[in-house]
């Protein structure tokens, strides 16, 4: 679809209506909310500058369902997953304001001892590598044992009897046997079962797999996020799937968020955001796919890179590679809105939408919200307001200087901007 | 095996006989040209090369060591190695433990605190210790040794037990292990002079040992502990103590074994500088005086047994991988 004519519909909107239904008719949709991550922000402090790779994103995670998260290379997706898992290393740390609400437990405010015990217990994590994540030096057995007896006091025989079935249950064969060799004497693909094996030891409620079947062959993907669905099935998962993969995506996911150099841009139901991407980035995505245009001798792209998000963003970082920006996208931040009136679990951060707002309207729309406090994608969830207004006394004065900065176009009036 | 040290013999072979050591002129003075013939002829060095060297390969293969030519002439070289070897051992021992017990920990100290003041400190340090010369450390530390009364105000000579600073570690001690038991006190005071003794030199010896394995073993453990399996170990919920206990340091052992069985030759080839300033008589410096008074067949013999303790401590290598690596395996 064109969004050329988004700008003409002039509809009646009531913002906070709109942002309300778009959550409360998401949980209504399935189950319980197990993770919910609001106004996230993961800041990463180097000699030379201020790297922002999570930028206030907001997502929810319910039992059973599978959340995507795409982006390019650099786009936050794996310090997303590492921030919820409480694993962002020096000189990486989780802003101020930032909530990341499991099962109605805070994990921003937990001690390292207190969040040992979610991690690997009630939270499990899958890498990307599998060929490398296992420790050489021990056998698999020692390995998945090691998670029984840390979190569920498993030792000896007993402990052997639990990996043996989780072994099994990740269609592993000769488990007994298998136990007792080293991760050299698996494959790849094996690896990886293992791998999740491991993570499924505790029961956790939440799965977050960073890139799981990047490093495998095809086949091997394809049997990996079977597994993973059979499995998510039999547990009432939750599962977070990070990957750039946008066939992955369509395969796994529930619901997908795209992310842009740090900020969720665009969150959609699988099925609406392959129909209907509403956001150029979503859609240049889309576009690049190898095959989407068979008749086209040059494969789709992007033009250039993703920015590094190295200060608060008064301006949206996608503008500079948007074929469908225009004036105020050098200004004014975009945040997050649902993409029209009835689309009730769809939003996207552009000034493009709503949709059936007048172009004026809604860049007012972002402005006016964008000033009044960081809100982001549906920060319409009572967790999420403190936080955001917290982190609104921070951010407004650094961003008072933008609205006026209206004439722009080239990169560096941007920055003039936003300083 | 066999071949390296078949390779290793040859070359001693032509290294000792075509060189220009002539044990003839060494044992009767070089103005006695007739004595000088006759010696030759005695000792067989007229015969042809090659017979020479099925002899010399042959008697060192069957372990027949011979005698010594000069240096105690009639004394089976076997004997002599014998007498001078505990001594080196004794050194070796502890030059490499010092180098194990202070390198290697503070490297792992260093590697899990990068950056730091500590760090710093220990990886400077590290340098300092790699870059002083065997020679001029053990010069130095003799002069300071034998000022230390003026220095520190405190006598290392009478420090517990009396000892020369120079002097070869007396270990009759250890003829008479049941001396533990019978006349403690004064078998540990032999204990203890003996390891004071040696101390100074086995610092010396193992000095760049342990500036390496300091080195090594940081990087060993920068390298492992970012690596994706302790990632995951983090994410299992292990706490950072067994994190660095159980999937950390095993993995940085590996590329140290190299490392320390690799030091384990140098302190063979270091101990003629060291055990000639430090005055311990032992397998160096007995080499040092059979090369100097052209005592071929001693030379031999030690450059023999030299070989074979190199050979043994790759054997050893190996084996410690299989210990250690459970992906190095025999087929």
């Amino acid at each position: 679809m064109s969004s050329d004519t988004t700008g003409t519909d002039h509809g009646p909107v009531d913002r906070d209506l709109a942002d309300g239904t778009s959550r409360t008719g998401a949980n209504d949709r399935s189950g319980q909310t197990v993770l919910s991550v609001s106004d996230l922000r993961t800041a990463f402090f180097t000699e030379k500058e201020t790297v922002r790779a999570v930028d206030g994103s907001s997502f929810d995670v319910r039992a059973g369902e599978t959340v995507g998260i795409v982006g390019e290379s650099g786009s936050g997706k794996s310090v997303t997953a590492r921030s919820i898992m409480g694993l962002v290393d020096s000189p990486g740390q989780v802003l101020e304001g930032s909530s990341i609400r499991f099962k109605g437990e805070e994990l921003t405010e937990l001690s390292q001892k207190e969040y040992r015990r979610i991690r690997g217990g009630r939270i499990a994590m899958v890498f990307q590598d599998p060929l490398t994540s296992l420790n050489p030096v021990y056998t698999v057995g020692n390995q998945i044992k090691e998670a029984l007896r840390l979190h569920q006091d498993l030792r000896g025989s007993e402990a052997t009897e639990v990996a043996v079935d989780l072994l099994e249950s990740v269609s592993i064969p000769d488990a007994r046997r298998r136990l007792t060799e080293y991760p050299h004497q698996f494959s790849g693909g094996m690896r990886q079962r293992a791998v999740i094996a491991m993570a499924l030891a505790c029961e956790p409620d939440l799965l977050i797999c960073d890139e799981p079947t990047t490093a495998l062959d095809v086949t091997i993907q394809a049997q990996i996020l079977e597994l993973l669905g059979d499995i998510q099935d039999e547990r009432d998962l939750a599962i977070v799937f990070i990957t750039h993969d946008m066939g992955v995506i369509a395969e796994i996911a529930d619901r997908v968020n795209v992310m842009y150099a740090g900020e969720i841009v665009e969150s959609a139901p699988v099925e609406e955001l392959f129909a209907n991407p509403r956001h150029p980035y979503t859609r240049g995505l889309l576009e690049s796919i190898p095959g989407r245009h068979p008749d086209e001798e040059q494969l789709r792209t992007i033009e250039g890179d993703v920015p590094t998000p190295n200060e608060p963003a008064t301006y949206c970082r996608f503008a500079p590679r948007c074929p469908k920006a225009f004036e105020d996208c050098t200004a004014v931040h975009p945040v997050s809105v649902s993409v029209n009136e009835t689309a009730e679990d769809h939003t996207a951060s552009c000034l493009l939408y709503p949709e059936d707002q007048s172009r004026e309207d809604a860049v007012e729309t972002h402005r006016a919200r964008g000033d009044a406090a960081e809100v982001t994608a549906g920060a319409s969830t009572d967790s999420s307001t403190g936080a955001s207004a917290e982190s609104s006394a921070d951010t407004d004065p650094e961003r008072s200087g933008s609205p006026d900065s209206k004439a722009a176009g080239t990169g560096e009036d941007r920055r003039e901007g936003s300083r | 095996m066999v071949p390296v040290t078949i390779t290793g013999m040859t070359i001693v072979f032509m290294v000792i006989r075509l060189g220009p050591i002539d044990p003839a002129a060494a044992i009767v003075g070089l103005n006695n040209p007739e004595g000088i013939a006759r010696i030759r002829e005695q000792l067989g060095l007229t015969q042809p090369l090659w017979q020479q060297y099925i002899e010399f390969m042959v008697d060192l293969l069957t372990f027949d060591l011979g005698q010594s030519w000069v240096i105690a002439r009639g004394t089976p070289a076997y004997e002599l190695i014998l007498i001078y070897a505990p001594r080196t051992i004794w050194l070796g021992i502890w030059s490499v433990l010092i180098a194990i017990v202070i390198g290697i920990p503070l490297g792992f100290y260093a590697g899990l605190n990068p950056n730091t003041g500590g760090d710093y400190f220990a990886s400077f340090g590290g340098i300092i210790w790699r870059a002083m010369p065997n020679f001029w450390l053990a010069i130095i530390l003799v002069a300071v040794l034998s000022q230390s009364q003026e220095l520190f105000g405190f006598s290392w000579e009478s420090w517990i037990v009396e000892t020369n600073i120079v002097t070869p570690p007396d270990l009759s001690f250890f003829s008479e292990p049941m001396g533990l038991l019978t006349n403690t006190s004064a078998w540990t005071n032999g204990l203890i002079g003996a390891l004071k003794a040696v101390a100074p030199a086995a610092l010396v010896l193992g000095s760049a040992s342990m500036g390496n394995e300091m080195r090594i073993g940081r990087t060993a453990v920068l390298e492992t502990i970012n690596s994706n399996y302790v990632e995951t170990a983090r994410a299992k919920g292990v706490p950072e103590r067994a994190i660095v206990w159980k999937h950390v340091f095993r993995n940085a052992l590996i590329p140290l074994v190299p490392i320390i069985t690799g030091e384990a030759f140098l302190l063979i080839g270091g101990s003629v500088v060291v055990e000639v300033v430090f005055a311990i008589n032992g397998l160096g410096y007995l080499f040092y005086t059979a090369i100097q008074n052209a005592d071929l067949p001693l030379v031999g013999s030690i450059t023999f047994i030299f070989i074979l303790v190199l050979v043994a401590t790759n054997v050893l290598q190996d084996f410690l991988y299989t210990l250690i690596d459970p992906r190095i395996g025999y087929e």
